[in-house]
C-alpha cells in the first residue's frame, strides 16, 4: 500500500508545517489532539485507505502572533513494524515517503505510567533524522502506582524535549506549543547512534531493548510500590470467567436501550417537526412566491425537506451511539468487552469487538456501521460492515409484524422468530463466506490485548468527539439520502409515458414508479412475488424499512393499519395478490418475500454510512453482496416450498 | 529439563518467560514487553480459558494459544 503523501500546503502560499502526533494505543493521544484542535477538527478516512485520519488547524499563539499549523492525529501504532493497515499508515506517513513531505515535527505521545512499552516506537524515532518531542501523559496515574518519571533525565536520554501534558489543565498544551514553536526553528537533529550486527537478524530489535533500558534509568519506582491498582480491583470482576461475560451483556443491554428506547421518541419528534412545521411553513412560504399546488412544491416539500427530514431523523441516534462509543473507548471498558467475547466470536472467525456494531446492528444498521470504527484493524472494519447489515434492524421489525400477522395470524410471533434466527445465521454464514474467499490470509488471530488502565471520560472530550463525527457523518451521508428520497419523489410524481394524468398529479399506479416497478416484477417471479406492488415497496424499503407498509397502504389505496398486528383490509390485499403471483403457493411466497426483506439492502442511510466509514468501493461491494444473497435465498425459499408444500 | 508453558504457571505466581519463537507475532509480543527474561506475573482467568498478566505496570490479556506458545523458566 502506498499512501497518499501528507499535504499541507492545500494550495496556501506560505507553507503551513506540519505536526504529527503518534504514540501506542490507549496512551491518550486523542485527548491530547482534542485538546489541542478543540472542536474544529475534520475526522476523515485518509485518501485511498479506510483508515481514520483526524486533523485540524493548530494555532499556536507566541510573542510574534498567531501561527497556524496543521496538525494531524495518526493511527495509534506499537512500532513501525505494521500489523494491520492502519500501522501500515503511520509508518507510510512518517518514514515511508520522501523527507520533504514527512512531519516538521513529530509530537511522540507516551505513558507515564506505561513507559517502557511506549519507548520501543521512540526508538524507531531517533533512528530517523526527524524534529521529535515527547509528550508525556497520565503522570497521575504513574503516581498511584508509585512511580516516578525524571522528565529532565528522559530527555537527555531520548534526545529530544519531554513535555508533561494533562487535559485538565490548559497551560500544559502552552508549554507543549512553545516546545513545538522552538523546535520547528532548531535544526533537524542526527539521528541515535546503532550498534547493529548486519549478520544478526535479531540485532536490530536488541539495539532498541538496549536503548530503551537504557531511558528508563529515568523512571524510579517508589519502594514497595503496589500492583494491586484500583483498576486491577474492577478487573477482578470485569474480566472473571462468568462475571465478566454478565457485566458485558448488561452494558451491551444499556447500549441496545439507548440506540433504540432512547433516542425513538428524539426522532420521532424530529420527524413530525419537518413533516409538520418545516413543511407547511416551507408550503406557505411557497404560496407567496405563487408556486403553491405546482410541482415545484411538491418536489421541495415532499422531495427534499422529506429527504433531509430523513437525514435529521438519524442526528439523535447517531449522536448518542458515538457519545456511547467514546465513553466505552475512554473509560478502558472496551478492552475488557473484547476480552469476554472473544472466544465465542472467534469461533464464527470475528474478532472480539465485532460484537458492539453487531448488537446495535439489531437497533438500527446505520449507527452500527459507524460503531465498527472500535475494531483496530482495517481489514476486520470492513468485513464487520459487510456483516452488520444482515442483522434485522427494528424497521424491519415493524413489516414482519405486519406480513406475519397477515397470513400467519396466531402463528405470527414464531415467525418472526424465524427471521431473527435467520438474521443471526446469515451474519455467521455470510462472513465465513467472506473469510474464506476475500480475507483468506486474514487468519485465526491470537488475542493479545492491552488493557489500560481505567479512566472517567471527560465530557468536554466526549463533546468532541461527538460533535465531530456527527457533523462528519452529515457531511458524507447527506448528499445521498437526500437525493435518493427526491428521486423516488420525481419517478412517482412524473406519468409514465403513455398514461394520463400530468406532473405531481397522477395516479401511483400509472407513474412512472409503478411502470418500474412493474418492470422489475419479473426478476422475482422465480421467488413467487413478482408483482409490481411487491416491488414498489421493496424500491420504498430502500429508503427506509418502515416505509414499506405506507407503500403498500398508497399503492392498494388502502387505509394504513395503526396497529401492524391489525393489518385489515390492507391485509385481504395482500393476501389476494400474493395468492395471484405464486400460483397458490402463497406461504412459500410469503416466506421467500420475509427472506429477501431480511437480507436486502438495509436503507440508503446506511449505504451512506457505510461510504463514510469503508468508500464507496466497499459500500458498492455491500450492495451486490445483499442483493445477490437476498435475491438467491428468496428464490431458493419459493422453490424448496413450493415443493414441499 | 523440560519444557514449562506459561498455561502451565499457577494463577498468582510470577515467572521468567524464556522462549517465545513458537509464537506466531512474536516481535509484536517482544514490542508490548513479553521477550524473553520478562518476569511475567500471571494475575488470573478470564472467561475465555486465558489469562490476564501483568508486565511491569502493564496488563494484556492474553489467550490460551498465546499462553501454549509461551515457555517459562521451570521454578527453581
Amino acid at each position: 500500500m502506498t499512501a497518499a503523501p501528507l499535504d499541507r500546503t492545500s494550495g496556501a502560499p506560505t507553507r503551513t508545517p506540519l505536526i504529527a502526533l503518534v504514540g501506542n494505543a490507549n496512551v491518550g493521544k486523542t485527548t491530547l489532539f482534542n485538546q489541542l484542535s478543540g472542536a474544529r477538527q475534520q475526522i476523515g478516512n485518509w485518501p485511498g485507505t479506510t483508515v481514520e485520519v483526524a486533523r485540524a488547524t493548530w494555532r499556536l499563539s507566541s510573542a510574534s502572533g498567531v501561527l497556524p499549523l496543521a496538525l494531524v492525529d495518526l493511527p495509534g501504532a506499537a512500532s513501525l513494524n505494521p500489523t494491520s493497515p492502519d500501522e501500515q499508515l503511520t509508518r507510510d506517513l512518517l518514514v515511508g515517503t520522501e523527507e520533504d513531505h514527512r512531519p516538521d515535527v513529530v509530537v511522540a505521545v507516551v505513558d507515564a505510567s506505561n513507559l517502557a512499552r511506549c519507548l520501543y516506537l521512540l526508538a524507531q524515532l531517533r533512528e530517523h533524522s526527524q524534529r521529535l518531542v515527547v509528550a508525556m501523559t497520565m503522570q497521575d496515574v504513574a503516581a498511584r502506582q508509585g512511580v516516578d518519571v525524571d522528565a529532565d533525565a528522559l530527555a537527555a536520554a531520548v534526545g529530544a524535549p519531554v513535555v508533561a501534558v494533562d487535559p485538565r489543565q490548559r497551560r500544559s498544551a502552552a508549554v507543549l506549543a512553545d516546545t513545538v514553536a522552538e523546535l520547528l526553528h532548531a535544526p533537524t537533529p542526527e539521528p541515535r547512534a546503532r550498534r547493529v550486527d548486519e549478520s544478526d537478524p535479531f540485532a536490530e530489535d536488541d539495539d532498541r531493548f538496549t536503548w530503551v533500558q537504557h531511558a528508563m534509568a529515568a523512571v524510579s519506582v517508589r519502594e514497595g510500590a503496589g500492583h494491586d491498582t484500583w483498576t486491577d480491583r474492577i478487573d477482578r470482576y470485569a474480566t472473571a470467567p462468568v462475571l465478566g461475560p454478565l457485566i458485558f451483556l448488561a452494558v451491551m443491554w444499556l447500549v441496545f436501550q439507548i440506540t433504540t428506547v432512547v433516542a425513538a421518541p428524539l426522532q420521532d419528534a424530529l420527524d413530525s417537526f419537518v413533516s409538520g412545521p418545516v413543511s407547511s411553513a416551507a408550503s406557505t412560504a411557497l404560496g407567496w412566491l405563487g408556486l403553491g399546488g405546482t410541482p415545484v412544491e411538491g418536489f421541495i416539500v415532499d422531495g427534499l425537506i422529506a429527504g433531509v427530514g430523513t437525514l435529521i431523523t438519524f442526528v439523535p441516534l447517531m449522536a448518542l451511539m458515538f457519545v456511547l462509543l467514546s465513553l466505552l473507548e475512554t473509560s478502558g471498558y472496551l478492552a475488557r468487552a473484547a476480552v469476554v467475547t472473544d472466544r465465542a466470536m472467534r469461533a464464527i472467525g470475528l474478532p472480539g469487538r465485532a460484537f458492539l456494531p453487531l448488537v446495535v446492528g439489531f437497533g438500527c444498521n446505520v449507527p452500527a456501521i459507524s460503531a465498527t470504527r472500535v475494531l483496530p484493524d482495517a481489514r476486520q472494519r470492513i468485513l464487520t460492515s459487510l456483516l452488520v447489515p444482515f442483522t434485522s434492524c427494528s424497521a424491519r421489525l415493524t413489516v414482519f409484524v405486519l406480513v406475519g400477522a397477515t397470513f400467519f395470524g396466531p402463528n405470527a410471533g414464531n415467525v418472526v422468530f424465524g427471521m431473527y434466527v435467520l438474521s443471526i445465521a446469515l451474519v455467521i454464514g455470510i462472513g465465513f463466506l467472506l473469510r474464506s474467499t476475500l480475507w483468506r490470509s486474514m487468519g485465526a488471530d491470537t488475542m493479545v490485548i492491552d488493557l489500560p488502565a481505567y479512566h472517567l471520560p471527560l465530557p468536554r472530550q466526549v463533546g468532541i468527539m461527538t460533535w465531530a463525527r456527527v457533523w462528519a457523518f452529515l457531511q458524507t451521508a447527506g448528499g445521498i439520502v437526500v437525493v435518493t428520497v427526491a428521486a423516488v419523489w420525481v419517478l412517482s410524481a412524473v406519468p409514465a409515458p403513455g398514461q394520463q394524468g400530468s406532473l405531481a398529479d397522477v395516479p401511483v399506479e400509472d407513474s412512472l414508479f409503478a411502470a418500474t416497478a412493474d418492470a422489475i416484477a419479473p426478476a422475482f417471479e422465480p421467488a413467487g412475488f413478482g408483482d409490481w406492488h411487491a416491488t414498489s415497496a421493496l424500491i420504498v424499503g430502500f429508503i427506509a424499512k418502515e416505509a414499506v407498509i405506507s407503500s403498500w397502504a398508497q399503492t392498494y389505496a388502502a387505509e394504513e393499519p395503526a396497529d401492524p398486528t391489525q393489518p385489515g383490509e390492507l391485509g385481504e390485499q395482500l393476501r389476494a395478490d400474493f395468492a395471484a403471483s405464486s400460483g397458490g403457493h402463497t406461504t412459500a411466497a410469503v416466506f421467500a418475500f420475509l427472506t429477501f426483506l431480511l437480507a436486502y439492502v438495509p436503507c440508503v442511510a446506511t449505504l451512506a454510512a457505510q461510504r463514510r466509514e469503508i468508500g464507496t468501493r466497499w459500500m458498492l461491494a455491500s450492495l451486490a453482496i445483499s442483493m445477490s444473497t437476498a435475491w438467491a435465498l428468496a428464490v431458493a425459499v419459493f422453490q424448496v416450498g413450493r415443493l414441499i408444500s | 529439563m523440560c519444557a514449562v508453558t506459561l498455561n502451565q504457571v499457577p494463577v498468582g505466581t510470577t515467572a521468567k518467560l524464556s522462549d517465545t519463537s513458537a509464537h506466531p507475532r512474536r516481535r509484536r509480543l517482544a514490542e508490548l514487553g513479553l521477550r524473553p527474561g520478562a518476569d511475567v506475573h500471571v494475575m488470573r482467568r478470564t472467561s475465555g480459558g486465558g489469562r490476564v498478566l501483568g508486565i511491569g505496570p502493564s496488563r494484556m490479556a492474553v489467550d490460551r494459544t498465546t499462553l501454549d506458545a509461551l515457555l517459562v523458566e521451570p521454578p527453581a
